[in-house]
């Protein structure tokens, strides 16, 4: 099991492109990866439950990856959301 | 009598047409038991839904990539990713197993149960996303009652030009079919400006009025409507002082687009006689076949970050593919290729950190050519496909960010290898193929008079140079105001730039926002650019304004206003204007 915090630091936060990067990099692990916000627990791999975070910029999360390529998983989703999901600076 | 309906006006323009109205047959869900032998049979049917969906909605976005409508093309790739979201497909599977029924009525269940979590989130934006996931369960609903989608588009005939669609809500999938039928503009009684049917609308172009109550028993079948998707009016039985209004700004809009036609094959030259060079930013082959239609000289900016985004870095066969095609694409015009513009939290398969890199400041951090430059392995496999490149046609080489002349000295370098390489394994390129920066560092541009003379052209990247130089980041509301082009600091150093590229015969050109923006074109064109590199759709706009330009008037302007900026009435672009008549 490995976990990070993070902080949500793009405008839009995690609006429906951002959850789709988002998603769609998770989904490429074979980990069992989850996004942590307070009490909630989602499956980062599933959209709904990613969009149901409603993680507005400024949220802080947490990433918590268990299975073969756990590091991988967390730095992969850290770095994606350190670069806020690409959008245009 | 004028009737006139307000709604949400999400994308503009006028339309004028009759009105065909949308009723939809709602699919009624019913519950029904199965026994559980038939449990495996009744999940198949379910997959086989979502397959059909599936299919359907990539064959949509297949088309939409064509359109070079990329906004409407991803809302469509996240709907796709609804359908196949695992939690509601386990959750549906479960639901048929355990309580032995329909899966129509399983999924209608999970529905619900994802709609009520939507329904209390405070943000309005997330809760709308709903209304996509409902939509995309219907979608699967009526695959599974062996419905044709479409069905309720029925009866629509193929031509929709001169037709106004009224219906109570529009899926991104049922739009993408009108927009294809040609659609004149589209009213719906639901959805507001951040539904996905607004962004698409948009996106595509096509006018629309969302969230007109009750526009169905209010509007007539087959009778005129006036829709100003820029204010979100619909008119019925409109009297005629306000047709003809409209009539007025339509013939204007029209006229605007013929003037822009005219001038499609004609010269970018102003009115005192210079020739200005017109190219295209461009990144997917669409945008490469917009530039060659809207009569670009080039390709002034060939982005290549998308073959870095999904998945590992791209060998240099594969890079050289996307390569080749552009240039044959650009028959003999010049494609510049930029090589790899991003930050290093984007590139954890090139790069291997140990930590994840956490940088407080991204954009002063590890990026562009400075990442390109740690993994110099890597970024040769890059040049190398440049270089291949260049044996099928004129490529010129763009470098990013750089911001001194070691940058530069390493770059040719790795070229030189790459070059002695390639002639080792007999394989074509242009031997003098041009190495150009991209000009974003204050302190760069500065030191222009040093750091030219070891290129063979530049291209300023006004976006981050403003950033750069204004301390100011232009997305951060909180300071976006501070972030202009107006400023004299800012002014007096693109200046310096064209006066130092002008002195050493250095090629200078500009690809940032500013470029394609008409109301900077007589800007840039007094601080001495005659060289613009824009997104395709912009070209003839800008064409339009550098014809209509005395170039010396402007000139003039610009050093009077510049001669005292605080002491003038007019503002600088006003000046400029006025200057030419």
């Amino acid at each position: 099991m490995k976990s990070a915090p993070t902080t949500i630091i793009n405008k839009l936060g995690l609006h429906a492109r951002a959850a789709t990067r988002l998603v769609n990099r998770a989904t490429a692990f074979k980990s069992d990866i989850n996004l942590v916000r307070g009490q909630r627990s989602v499956n980062a791999k599933s959209i709904m439950g990613v969009l149901t975070l409603a993680a507005s910029m400024g949220t802080e999360l947490v990433i918590l990856a268990d299975g073969p390529d756990e590091e991988e998983a967390v730095a992969a989703l850290l770095k994606l959301i350190n670069d806020r999901f690409g959008e245009e600076q | 009598m004028t009737l006139a309906l307000a709604g949400h006006g999400v994308a503009r323009g006028i339309a004028i047409g009759r009105c065909h109205l949308v009723i939809r047959n709602e699919l009624e869900i019913g519950e029904h038991r199965i026994v559980a032998s038939e449990v495996e049979d009744e999940i198949r049917r379910y997959q086989d839904a979502v397959e059909a969906a599936r299919k359907q909605l990539r064959e949509l976005a297949g088309r939409m990539d064509r359109g070079a409508a990329a906004p409407a093309q991803e809302i469509l790739q996240t709907h796709i990713m609804m359908l196949d979201d695992s939690t509601l497909q386990r959750n549906t599977e479960e639901h048929i197993r355990k309580e032995l029924c329909n899966a129509e009525w399983a999924l209608q269940t999970q529905l619900e149960a994802v709609l009520s979590e939507f329904r209390n989130l405070d943000d309005e934006y997330i809760r709308t996303r709903g209304e996509d996931i409902g939509q995309v369960v219907r979608l699967v609903q009526g695959k599974l009652a062996a419905e044709d989608s479409d069905r309720h588009l029925e009866g629509i005939p193929d031509r929709l030009a001169d037709t106004l669609v009224i219906a109570s809500d529009l899926t991104p999938s049922e739009l993408s079919a009108l927009f294809e039928r040609g659609v004149g503009g589209i009213v719906t009684e639901h959805g507001g400006p951040h539904s996905h049917a607004a962004i698409m609308a948009s996106s595509l172009g096509v006018p629309a009025v969302l969230g007109v109550r009750r526009a169905r028993s209010l509007l007539r079948e087959g009778e005129t409507l006036i829709l100003d998707g820029g204010k979100g009016l619909v008119y019925a039985s409109p009297d005629n002082t306000i047709r003809k209004h409209y009539q007025e700004v339509q013939a204007e809009t029209r006229r605007f687009r013929e003037a822009l036609e005219k001038i499609r094959d004609l010269p970018a030259s102003s009115l005192d006689g210079r020739r200005v060079v017109l190219m295209a930013n461009a990144e997917r082959s669409t945008e490469i076949d917009q530039a060659i239609q809207s009569g670009a000289d080039g390709i002034g900016l060939y982005r290549t970050e998308f073959l870095f985004m999904d998945g590992g870095p791209p060998d240099e066969s594969e890079q050289l593919a996307h390569y080749r095609s552009a240039v044959e694409a650009m028959d003999g015009r010049p494609l510049t290729i930029r090589t790899l513009d991003l930050g290093a939290d984007k590139l954890p398969e090139v790069l291997d950190f140990s930590e994840p890199v956490r940088n407080a400041n991204p954009a002063l951090g590890l990026r562009a050519i400075r990442l390109c430059l740690r993994d110099s392995a890597q970024f040769k496999i890059q040049l190398r496909a440049i270089l291949r490149a260049s044996g099928h046609g004129p490529v010129r080489c763009l470098v990013p960010m750089i911001t001194n002349l070691e940058e530069i000295t390493k770059v040719r370098s790795l070229l030189d290898e790459a070059r002695a390489e390639l002639t080792h394994e007999g394989l074509a390129f242009d031997h003098d193929l041009p190495l150009g920066a991209m000009i974003e560092v204050p302190a760069a541009a500065l030191a222009l008079g040093e750091l030219g003379r070891h290129l063979d052209f530049i291209s300023v990247g006004t976006n981050d140079l403003l950033q750069y130089a204004l301390a100011a980041d232009r997305v951060d509301e909180q300071v976006a105001h501070l972030y202009e082009l107006q400023h004299p600091g800012v002014l007096r150093l693109m200046q310096h730039i064209f006066r130092e590229a002008g002195r050493m015969k250095l090629p200078a050109s500009v690809c940032g926002e500013a470029a394609g923006d008409r109301r900077y074109t007589r800007l840039l064109l007094a601080l001495g650019l005659r060289d613009f590199s824009m997104s395709p759709g912009k070209l003839l706009e800008v064409k339009q304004v550098i014809r209509n330009t005395d170039i010396g008037r402007a000139t003039a302007a610009l050093t009077r206003w510049l001669s005292d900026p605080t002491d003038h009435q007019t503002p600088l672009l006003e000046a400029l204007d006025a200057s030419q008549t």
